[in-house]
């Protein structure tokens, strides 16, 4: 077995005292940095690149895979936490994570998303293995056609998140799209709603956004409740304590989901765009559309947590194999890592893979132990930061608002998007007080400048006849999925109701059947 | 005889000053006397870490290191957003000073012509351009056209052809017109706001060509999934031998983006002089030249003024094309 061969090949060459050091480090630095609000996978790449330049390349790219992981998941920390993502790929993570840190189960939520990322990167790892080449090939017939599809998939989640208050939840996407417009429009160029501001020419970048709505809008919200007079009584969490160990149920729960989430994580995520953002959001729709509880969703269901943290971190594997195979990054974290390929002398291409083997293996071990490393220090850092949750509300409340300030400044250094952050966290709490979605205006604002620029895209090279999505294969696949995933949800209770139907009309018919041949044996 | 008079009073005021701030550490750069440069240098980056800009500042900045040529401490910052307009903005802000810097990139063109900074490159202090980025015309490998002369026959034939590039008011754009007005095709244009992007649409059959930089195709052409059929520089590049320059197909003047120095607006003579002086130092390194090289940059040096003639030159072109596709 070749592909093993290279695999356990890249991990052995990999497993010096000096790497694993190295992936200690990088992972724990990678979480530091991920804890902060604002602060996602690429800030941190961005941030701890210069540290790599004294090293050697395999060592340099250990820690960035080590970086990579870790600052990803210190983003699901802060989601759970305290409701706020880190990144638009952990938005999915706040919709259960929170409500079960709520419940005074942080502990087994956490534990429960790094086991998730650890079986999607596991299973993220042997993919690439073994599909890179075909996964490639499929990749590379990715135009603006096939990716305005894939985000219109992603914007799918919305009628899931609206769920029961339609009106109220249009009118929050609608906010998000409007947002959405801010910046410069890629059609022609021309500046929109910037009112001459410089800093608005980039559009409003929907962390600041994100951060106020979940995080300071949350805080507001729980204060407006009388949160800070509640005397709370959560349970101690230490590593043998009964109540930080996920429990039976929980793997029951979400067992399928993580294996779901993995997959579908892995293949949206070789498409360059809004991989793991799209896969995470796509994961909760199908856990919420397929479990036999869905009301149970938004209100604490562990698999609408490890579906979308799965398919997160499948993602980023995914992202991997355009970047390996074709030379092409397919995410902004992808784009750092191409551009610390070229510093170190790689030429990033198709050729890659065949011209620095050991490189490229090395890489897919370091991701694969990254995931390891995260797992193991996890598991004994998640107390640590589980215990956040027993923080008295009244002290902790300032502590987070000024953490969220803190974070959104040092994103882009840029005052005005910690007002926008603030405006967005009294915005939040209306919102959620009268019932409309934080939620949908994320998805909204995230999602719409990709769905317009590549629609747009995709209007110029047709020249403007919609007939092109009929003509491409691969986007005559992605429609039969959506059709797919619309109809699924709509039929199954027709399906099933017929199904009923038939089955009592077939135990009506025999009891008839019965009847009848009773009554002929007494006639007779 | 005046200038040393000059230079007495400003230093006399400069004793005073320092005198009576006592401790008061000003630090303004309006000051700088003859003993140029005594602060540390406010350096700033108006990208973000990783890009072509931010890498060519840091390597400026190790070259400077390594020969001990600033006697204090250069502070890197990464003052991005607005495509610039953040950190030139910054500097601007600067006017005056001799302690603050930065590098400039196409966008220092560009970003003016579509928004409203509130400068212009011709308020800031010129130093010097060292190099221009020059850009590749690629095909996907398989078409029907291996030479540019197929490529124009294939185009001219069409109503028009779809192609690519990055940004919308930027040289991609200004690149594809001129080339195409000058060998008599029509275009349909695509603007992307990421590289990856803009490659996969290539090689899916959306695009029928795009532009792009040497160091992000190479990879490309090497495996045979591209084909370079123009090189937009003014010669040939040495990876790249048999791909014509645009000028040997008639296509005269093509843009480049210009990679260069610039202070504060009105910042002192000595320190514009001072720079001057050791940039053309660095330059001269063994480790830029590697730079230059392995980036694929076209050295292209031109000092002070002449620089600043140069932006003048490009402006006024990209302003006209820009007008004339309707971009601004």
């Amino acid at each position: 077995m070749d592909v093993f061969n290279n695999l356990a090949g890249g991990i052995v060459s990999i497993l010096t005292l000096q790497n694993i050091l190295l992936l200690g480090a990088g992972v724990t630095l990678g979480m530091i940095v991920g804890v902060m609000p604002g602060l996602g996978p690429s800030a941190g790449l961005a941030i701890l690149l210069p540290l790599t330049f004294g090293l050697d390349p395999t060592g340099a790219i250990v820690m960035m895979a080590a970086v990579y992981y870790g600052s990803m998941y210190g983003g699901t920390i802060t989601s759970v936490l305290i409701n706020t993502p880190g990144e638009s790929a952990t938005v999915a993570s706040t919709f259960d994570g929170y409500p079960l840190a709520k419940q005074g189960r942080a502990g087994p939520a956490l534990i429960m998303a790094a086991i998730a990322s650890f079986i999607a990167g596991t299973i993220g790892a042997v993919l690439i293995s073994f599909f890179a080449p075909s996964v490639a090939s499929v990749a590379r017939t990715f135009g603006p056609p096939e990716l305005f599809l894939i985000v219109v998939v992603g914007l799918l989640t919305l009628i899931v998140i609206v769920g029961k208050n339609r009106l109220l939840g249009v009118i929050s996407a609608l906010i998000g799209f409007a947002l959405a417009t801010v910046g410069i429009d890629v059609g022609i160029g021309a500046q929109r709603y910037t009112f001459g501001s410089t800093e608005l020419i980039n559009g409003i970048d929907f962390i600041p956004v994100a951060i106020g709505l979940f995080g300071v809008g949350e805080i507001l919200h729980a204060m407006w409740r009388g949160g800070h007079l509640e005397k709370l009584d959560y349970q101690k969490i230490s590593l043998r304590g009964k109540g930080f160990w996920p429990t039976r149920a929980d793997f029951k729960e979400s067992n399928g989901a993580m294996l779901r989430g993995s997959f579908l994580g892995f293949f949206t995520g070789t498409a360059p765009g809004a991989g793991a953002t799209v896969a995470s959001l796509m994961s909760y729709n199908v856990e919420k559309s397929i479990s036999k509880t869905p009301e149970r969703f938004g209100k604490g269901a562990m698999a609408g947590l490890a579906g979308p943290e799965a398919a997160n971190n499948g993602a980023s594997a995914g992202a991997m194999v355009p970047l390996l195979t074709l030379g092409i990054p397919g995410s902004s974290s992808t784009a750092v890592l191409l551009a610390a390929f070229l510093m170190w002398g790689l030429q990033p291409g198709p050729l890659l893979m065949e011209q620095n083997p050991e490189f490229a293996w090395g890489l897919i071990a370091s991701m694969y132990l990254g995931n390891v490393m995260l797992l193991l220090i996890n598991i004994f850092m998640i107390p640590t930061f589980a215990n956040v949750a027993r923080v008295p509300f009244r002290v902790l409340a300032p502590v987070i608002i000024l953490i969220c300030a803190l974070g959104t400044y040092t994103i882009h250094g840029s005052i005005l998007e910690v007002w926008i952050m603030l405006a967005c966290g009294v915005l939040g709490f209306f919102m959620r007080r009268y019932g409309f979605s934080p939620a949908a205006l994320v998805i909204a604002l995230v999602l719409g400048p990709l769905a317009e620029e590549t629609l747009r895209q995709t209007m110029i090279i047709s020249g403007g006849s919609f007939g092109i999505f009929f003509e491409r294969a691969t986007s005559m696949w992605l429609l039969a999925v959506m059709v797919a995933l619309i109809a699924v949800p709509l039929l199954s209770p027709w399906i099933r109701r017929i199904v009923n139907v038939r089955v009592r009309d077939v135990g009506r018919r025999r009891r008839e059947q019965q009847r009848a041949e009773e009554r002929k044996d007494v006639n007779s | 005889m005046r200038s040393k008079k000059i230079i007495t009073t400003v230093a006399a005021l400069t004793l005073i000053a320092s005198l009576t701030a006592c401790g008061n550490d000003a630090g303004s750069g309006a000051e700088a006397g003859a003993d140029y440069p005594s602060e540390d240098m406010d350096w700033t980056i108006a990208f973000g870490a990783g890009g072509g800009n931010d890498i060519m500042a840091r390597t400026m900045v190790d070259i400077i290191n390594q020969y001990e040529m600033y006697p204090e401490n250069i502070s890197l910052e990464n003052r991005e957003g607005g495509s610039g307009a953040t950190g030139w903005g910054y500097l601007f802000s600067k006017a005056g000073s001799g302690y603050d810097v930065s590098t400039t990139s196409g966008s220092f063109i560009t970003t003016p012509l579509q928004s409203d900074t509130g400068w212009t490159f011709e308020d800031f202090t010129p130093i010097g351009l060292f190099a221009t980025d020059d850009a590749v015309f690629v095909v996907p490998e398989g078409s029907e056209y291996e030479t540019w002369e197929d490529w124009v026959s294939y185009a001219q034939e069409q109503e028009t052809v779809v192609v690519g590039g990055i940004g919308t008011v930027n040289v991609d754009l200004i690149l594809h017109e001129l080339i195409a007005e000058a060998s008599g095709y029509e275009i349909d244009y695509v603007p992307f706001n990421e590289e990856g992007q803009l490659q996969t649409s290539l090689l899916s059959g959306a695009l029928d060509a795009i532009v792009s930089n040497t160091g992000s195709v190479l990879g490309q052409i090497e495996a045979d999934e591209m084909t370079p059929l123009l090189f937009t520089g003014a010669e040939r590049l040495d990876v790249l031998p048999d791909v014509p320059t645009g000028e040997e197909k008639g296509i005269e003047d093509l843009p480049a983006m210009p990679r260069g120095m610039i202070l504060p607006p009105d910042a002192p003579a000595e320190a514009k002089e001072w720079w001057i002086t050791t940039m053309k130092e660095v330059v001269e390194t063994p480790e830029w030249k590697e730079y230059v090289a392995s980036n694929y940059l076209t050295e292209n040096i031109k000092w002070d003024q002449e620089f600043f003639d140069s932006l003048r030159e490009t402006t006024d072109s990209f302003e006209a094309t820009l007008e004339e596709a309707g971009a601004l």
